[in-house]
């Protein structure tokens, strides 16, 4: 289990002074749906992307806390009492990617000349490894460094495969891709490159399935899908959440999406502050009624 | 631009030493004339173009110090050349033996000797070279001329003649000696001098390709970085004649490079594939340039670059399209990537049309790495460093995926790898 914390959050762009974030309290558990609804520019995708750790928001106060039980990344990593809870605004993003923070991004970045494969077998390996350097023990750290040495020497070609090879890595990306009815080709790819906007949210939610986050934090997977897809995409979020266990914040600004993947909680967002929280019905009643009347409700009792 | 503001290495130079040079070479009496002249010529030719902002000229051929960098009869090097049996690949005191006529028809009939200060230094001084004659209808595979060079300053010469329907790949490798006994030598004998490593290397390549030829010419340089680089390459097309240029840069302090195709014949075509990767602060001048003069020609111009540390680069290129060049297609993409803040780079795209039946596009950029590419990496667990060369690799495959010769593309990328794991 693990359970991602917000705590009186506020944030601000960094090179600016406009103020986004205003104190933002909000718990997602592994296991989890969550939906974060609100107006346009009410602090939502500011909410995700300082989770991941964007370098253009500074948070001025507040927490971001990771509390992770035993357990958590199988039983080859044991986690000490020390480290069960972490402030990951303290580490860099592939550090939270490591322990198990994943962003689906709203506009996911295309990447020219990086295929889909090699792309997430590096970022996979790589979240081994960290992952391992974060919760490694005292006595290992000697073994490590020798090994180190020898790796990043730079005569040396790419350093070696890494935890999971090339065809094993193969085996599970075809696996996956076949679970999200994604065409094969994709992984030989160029990472996002000329995908339509419906496929790049497909590989969003694919590289989701195969980096196993604890939470996941999907900014707006729903825009820009027509229906086929969006029941894919739909499908492999609660996958995500049946099979690996994943806590889901779901970004999104329309009901349509929580017709596939129902919410245990939904959470209203105005002004950079979670102004309303409920279950399901929530997001039907905004529906039919606009963010308006969480206003009134809130601002008009306040 | 008069010579007489740069240092006047001609002044040092004899009509004795030229004459040595070809006499060593067993040179008839026609081409030591056409030497002669050049170094003749020396006293009144400018230096090439080079791209001028305002208050400013980005490539300072002036300022070089040829009269102690140009050292003309202590020339040493280690030279290979190589290829298939149907095509004569020849040294050129061998094309100088065995093909005069040939070398008389050509040489010096794509880049005039006297174009301008550097290619004449290099027509009276040039001690080597290489000359590839494909005959009619052959088909050359592999042809890979490697020079090292060891000594205080080189002069290279390159022909390529192709016969009507033949094709050729050359791949052509400039490097710098680990050993150099003569560039020790000949520091010992002057005094003051520059700094003991610096070297000046100097090629001119001329292309003629027949109608209906097709020829690939791949070029990587990866000299010392104190070494100087002048070079201008150039290739006349003949009817239904293809001439596609690599140029690849790593090495040397500065480099002013050219490459450059004529279309001269009807349905020719030329594609010119740059790539270049400065740090440190190494200086590249490059052009691309084409000259549409018939109907029906085709040009591709694709050239990528990184710029790291406080190294500059400056590109210029040039379509242009000639009054009676009906039905031209000419493109142009050039992308500069700065790795760091303290790294320049400009770029000048020209495009210059005199017949209007041209479908034409030229762009050129000039970035640094996107954060938020960055962040779509990080935060999937990709290490910074690692997320960061793989964009840079990534920002060069569009070039590699243009190159035909395997051997230069996996030189080339990993002497870019091997670059970027340099770095912190």
């Amino acid at each position: 289990m693990a359970r991602l914390e917000l705590s009186n959050l506020h944030a601000e762009v960094a090179d600016g002074d406009e103020k986004i974030l205003e104190g933002v309290n909000l718990e997602v558990k592994s296991g989890e749906i969550h939906a974060l609804m609100g107006p346009n520019g009410s602090g939502k995708s500011t909410t995700a992307k300082v989770i991941a750790g964007h370098p253009a928001y500074e948070v001025t106060e507040g927490e971001v806390l990771l509390h992770l039980e035993e357990g958590e990344f199988g039983d080859e990593i044991e986690i000490d009492d020390d480290q069960r809870s972490w402030n990951i605004l303290d580490l860099e993003p592939n550090e939270r990617a490591a322990l198990g923070i994943f962003l689906g991004f709203q506009y996911p970045a295309e990447i020219e000349g990086v295929t889909m494969t090699n792309f997430l077998r590096t970022a996979l390996n790589a979240k081994i490894d960290e992952r391992e350097e974060l919760f490694e023990d005292e006595d290992a750290d000697e073994d490590d460094e020798e090994d180190e040495g020898f790796e990043t020497s730079p005569m040396e070609g790419p350093a070696d495969e890494g935890e999971v090879g090339v065809a094993e890595f193969q085996q599970i990306l075809q696996e996956k891709m076949e679970e999200l009815d994604m065409d094969e080709r994709f992984a030989q790819r160029y990472l996002n490159a000329g995908f339509s906007g419906g496929e790049k949210k497909q590989n969003e939610v694919l590289q989701a399935a195969i980096l196993e986050p604890s939470i996941a934090v999907l900014d707006e997977i729903d825009s820009g899908l027509d229906i086929d897809r969006l029941q894919d995409v739909s499908n492999g979020i609660n996958s995500l959440r049946d099979e690996q266990g994943t806590g889901i914040l779901q970004i999104t600004h329309y009901q349509r999406i929580l017709d596939y993947v129902e919410p245990d909680h939904v959470h209203v967002m105005l002004d950079g502050q979670i102004a309303k929280s409920g279950d399901a019905s929530l997001a039907e009643e905004l529906e039919d009624k606009g963010y308006d009347w969480v206003r009134e409700e809130v601002y008009g009792t306040a | 631009m008069s010579a007489a503001t740069h240092t006047e290495v001609h002044a040092n130079l004899t009509d004795e030493q030229v004459r040595q040079i070809s006499d060593e070479l067993d040179e008839p009496e026609w081409l030591l004339e056409t030497r002669l002249e050049a170094l003749d010529a020396l006293s009144e030719l400018d230096m090439p173009d080079v791209i001028r902002t305002p208050g400013r000229d980005w490539t300072n051929l002036h300022e070089l110090d040829y009269e102690s960098l140009v050292d003309p009869l202590n020339a040493a090097e280690n030279k290979d050349q190589v290829g298939p049996e149907e095509a004569e690949v020849l040294a050129w005191s061998e094309a100088v033996d065995e093909h005069e006529e040939l070398l008389k028809e050509h040489f010096g009939s794509v880049v005039d000797p006297q174009e301008n200060y550097l290619t004449a230094l290099s027509t009276a001084l040039f001690s080597t070279g290489t000359v590839i004659y494909v005959p009619e209808g052959v088909d050359a595979e592999g042809v890979t001329i490697r020079t090292e060079q060891n000594s205080r300053s080189l002069f290279n010469y390159t022909l390529v003649v192709t016969e009507e329907s033949s094709s050729v790949t050359i791949l052509e490798r400039q490097s710098t000696g680990e050993d150099s006994e003569a560039l020790r030598a000949s520091d010992s004998a002057s005094g003051d001098e520059p700094r003991a490593d610096e070297q000046y290397y100097s090629g001119i390549v001329e292309i003629v390709a027949g109608e209906n030829s097709n020829v690939q010419y791949g070029s990587l340089q990866n000299l010392s970085e104190e070494a100087y680089n002048f070079t201008l390459k150039r290739g006349d097309a003949d009817t239904y004649a293809t001439i596609d240029w690599i140029e690849a840069n790593l090495g040397t302090q500065l480099t002013k490079s050219g490459v450059e195709t004529e279309l001269n014949g009807d349905g020719s075509e030329s594609q010119i594939v740059g790539a270049f990767y400065g740090h440190n602060d190494q200086h590249f001048d490059i052009d691309a340039r084409v000259w549409h003069r018939a109907e029906h020609t085709t040009a591709d111009l694709v050239t990528r670059g990184v710029t790291d540390d406080v190294a500059r680069s400056v590109y210029e290129g040039v379509q242009d399209v000639g009054r009676d060049a009906w039905d031209t297609s000419s493109y142009q993409r050039e992308n500069t990537l700065m790795l760091s803040d303290e790294s320049e780079a400009d770029a000048s795209p020209k495009l210059i049309i005199n017949n209007h039946d041209t479908e034409a596009s030229h762009s050129a950029t000039v970035g640094q790495i996107d954060q938020e590419d960055l962040l779509y990496m990080t935060s999937r667990g990709v290490q910074p460093r690692d997320a960061r060369n793989m964009l840079v690799e990534g920002f060069f495959v569009p070039v590699l995926e243009e190159i035909a010769v395997d051997e230069l593309r996996d030189d080339l990328e990993e002497l870019i790898a091997a670059r970027l794991r340099q770095r912190d």
